[in-house]
């Protein structure tokens, strides 16, 4: 029995090897479904990798507050994956006033703002479309839990005073060198001098398209002095003084922008293992999302690789009957075809997870996004396929199995 | 001893209502082990129809059929299946080999279905090759034999698994005619072996190798006769011979100048199995044209 297999299989792997065009448009179905599924669980491993590097990389009891609601039924799709954390979506309904009532909050330590300041940054009339301008306090570097790897952050005596910090990519980008240290950029018309530079952020993303290796740190009053206060504030970072109680501290906070408010909902108080929690949300409605469509194009391989093997059936009808002719037993052509149907569904498979691979890579090179090769989503994919050629190739082989010999013989 | 095969009145029907045809008439015959049959007649008259019955590819409308001492009429797919496979052996018209199979693949086919492994497989379908004198296009595709040679590798493959039987629905059909001597020679040392041969032929010429030929009519046999090996049949002699000359009219109705030669096919070959028939099939379509052809 397990001759004929071989036999079978070899003689499957053949037809496929023969690139008959039929086969390489059946097996198509199968690949689309695969490469949906391993990409969406490799993106989505490279998520869930980057959300836990996020929260170590903050350390626990990171508290952030951003301006208007994050529900976390999915509607911040749209967003994008990261704009939970540190968005630019929506115009900002929080103020400096806020940033002393969560700074007066009991059991926070320290508090950073950050807000976009509008306006290019240049050196001798050269800038960069990439570099942005940030405005943060004197506890920014501690609250990011980001190391100033040349010069130093600027002090609570600078507050007011024309001084920046860059992230790694700005001294390339902005002055044509790696490390500006002193040198000076114009920005809103001033002069501002470059004191520190922060080591590279790593999978701390600001948004979908800039990270804070990107960005201009300046001090947040010098900001609101350069724009009359119109600067707006987009998020306030606060550090729990106990990280065992940043959610009590989160409600606190919570309670008290609320009362400042005037009772509105208009901002939303996050600490960093429930944003997780809803960045993990958003991701798994659109891994649903994408799963669906895989599915949908895997049944449709499937219900392709059953029309082949049908019409494959047909036309080796004859073949059947000399088959039957000279001894094989109905369960040796079943399986025969059952064989061949496999095969055509895991060869698609296969073809299928290394486009997926070549996908993750190019994604990995060319996006922020980040996938992680699933080991385990290699292995269910090749199972999968194996199982659709087994589900959508029982009818074909069995209708080729119970042939009369004689009326196959007659087939021509 | 005693027959291998039995048929006791076998007949076969094709299609329903009007459209049916009775391709074979209450056959009964019985064919001893060792024999090497000739089975000759018009085209139609039910040849192919007896030997896939016997072949255990079809079953009988009616009668009953006795494969080595045992009923063979009743059995289930998987058994028909297994006998095929160990005690006959096919060789079609059209060769029927697997064009996508080399030829030892071809020959070995019949063992990996009986579950052979594969070095014991080549090594087998090797010296079958070899007896056939076909060892040296052991690699080749089907497509690049000759047709005497597909016929020798076919002959082969049913030579393989040792049938007791070899059964040849007009083996040189498709062959010169020293290709036909070829495969004839060989069937003929197989038969030296002990082996049960039937084959279909339209050449009186062949049956020279035979012991014994059946002359068929309508799918009944209406003569069956011995004869030496080395001989022509005395039947088909005659028709080689001494009625060498076709009508138009004998044209018209098949190879009637066979049918001339029988014996009995002066007198209408069988007035009571007529009647029977009709009692039975009732098809005019069947009995319209068996009155043609005897014209
Ligand atoms: N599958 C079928 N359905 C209907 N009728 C059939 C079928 N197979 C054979 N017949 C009929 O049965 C009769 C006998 O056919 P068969 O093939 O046995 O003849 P034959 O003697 O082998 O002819 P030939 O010498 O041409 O091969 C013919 O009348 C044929 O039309
Ligand atoms: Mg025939």
């Amino acid at each position: 029995m397990s001759a004929v297999l071989r036999g079978n299989l070899r003689m499957a792997l053949s037809d496929v090897r023969g690139a008959k065009w039929r086969s390489v448009l059946t097996m198509l179905g199968v690949t689309v479904g695969i490469v949906a599924v391993v990409t969406v669980v490799d993106i989505g491993g490279g998520v869930k990798r980057q959300i836990v590097g996020t929260l170590q990389h903050f350390g626990p009891g990171l508290i952030i507050v951003r301006p208007g609601q994050v529900s976390d039924t999915g509607s911040g799709l749209g967003n994008g994956k990261n704009d939970v954390l540190f968005g630019l979506s929506s115009a900002s309904t929080l103020s400096m006033q806020d940033l002393q009532t969560v700074q007066q909050t009991p059991g926070v330590s320290t508090v950073a703002p950050l807000g976009v300041v509008p306006g290019v940054a240049t050196v001798d009339d050269h800038k960069s479309s990439k570099v942005f301008v940030l405005a943060a306090n004197s506890n920014a570097a501690t609250v990011l839990n980001q190391k100033v790897s040349q010069g130093d952050f600027w002090s609570s005596a600078d507050e007011n005073a024309q001084t920046a910090v860059i992230g790694r990519n700005v001294g390339q980008a902005l002055f044509g060198e790696p490390v500006p240290l002193g040198r000076s950029f114009k920005f809103r018309g001033q002069d501002f001098i470059v004191r520190g530079i922060f080591a590279p952020f790593d999978n701390v993303p600001f948004s979908p398209t800039a990270s804070f290796n990107d960005a201009i740190f300046i001090p947040y009053q010098t900001a609101a002095h350069l724009t009359q206060n119109t600067a707006s504030l987009y998020v306030i970072l606060a550090k729990a003084s106990n990280p065992k109680q940043t959610n009590g501290v989160t409600t606190a906070i919570t309670t008290k922008l609320r009362a400042a408010h005037g009772n509105a909902q208009d901002f939303t108080v996050l600490n960093a293992s429930q944003s997780a929690g809803i960045n993990s949300g958003v991701i798994h409605l659109l891994s649903m999302w994408i799963f669906a469509i895989g599915a949908i194009s895997l049944a449709i391989g499937g219900v392709g690789i059953m029309n082949i093997m049908l019409l494959n059936v047909t036309e080796r009808m004859h073949e059947i009957g000399v088959r039957k002719a000279i001894g094989a037993s109905s369960r040796q052509i079943w399986s025969q075809f059952m064989m061949e149907a496999a095969v055509l569904s895991v060869v698609g498979g296969c073809v299928g997870i290394v486009v997926a691979l070549v996908v993750d890579g190019l994604l990995y090179a060319y996006s922020d996004l980040k996938p992680v090769i699933s080991w385990q989503a290699i292995v269910v994919a090749t199972l999968v396929s194996l199982a659709i050629g087994i589900v959508f190739g029982t009818a074909p082989a069995i209708k080729a199995a119970r042939k009369d010999p004689i009326d196959a013989l007659r087939h021509e | 001893m005693g027959s291998i095969i039995e048929l006791q009145d076998v007949s076969k029907l094709y299609g329903f209502g009007d459209a049916t045809t009775l391709a074979l008439d209450e056959i009964t015959l019985d064919i001893d082990e060792g024999e090497f049959v000739a089975v000759m007649g018009p085209s139609g008259c039910g040849k192919s129809t007896l030997m896939n019955l016997i072949g255990l590819l079809d079953r009988p409308t009616h009668g009953t059929y006795t494969l080595s001492g045992k009923s063979a009429e009743h059995l289930r797919p998987a058994r028909r299946a297994k006998i095929r496979r160990d005690t006959i052996g096919f060789v079609f018209q059209f060769f029927n080999l697997l064009p996508r199979l080399t030829v030892i693949e071809n020959v070995a086919l019949p063992l990996a279905y009986k579950g052979i492994g594969p070095r014991n497989r080549m090594k087998q379908a090797l010296n079958m090759l070899e007896r056939v004198g076909m060892n040296s296009r052991e690699f080749y595709h089907p497509q690049h034999l000759s047709g005497g040679q597909a016929q020798c590798v076919a002959i082969a493959r049913a030579l393989v698994n040792n049938p007791k039987i070899i059964i040849a629905d007009e083996p040189t059909g498709n062959l010169d005619s020293a290709a036909s001597r070829l495969v004839m020679e060989l069937l003929s040392e197989i038969h030296k072996t002990g082996s049960t041969i039937l084959f279909v032929t339209h050449n009186p010429e062949l049956t020279r190798y035979a012991t014994r030929v059946v002359y068929m009519h309508d799918g009944a046999i209406v003569h069956d006769e011995q004869t030496a090996i080395g001989e022509i049949a005395s039947t088909a002699r005659e028709v080689m011979y001494t009625l060498p000359v076709k009508t138009e009219e004998d044209d018209l109705a098949g190879v009637s100048t066979l049918m001339k030669a029988v014996p009995h096919a002066a007198k209408p070959p069988r007035a009571t199995a007529k009647k029977k028939t009709a009692k039975k099939a009732g098809s005019t379509k069947t009995r319209r044209r068996a009155t043609r052809s005897k014209v």
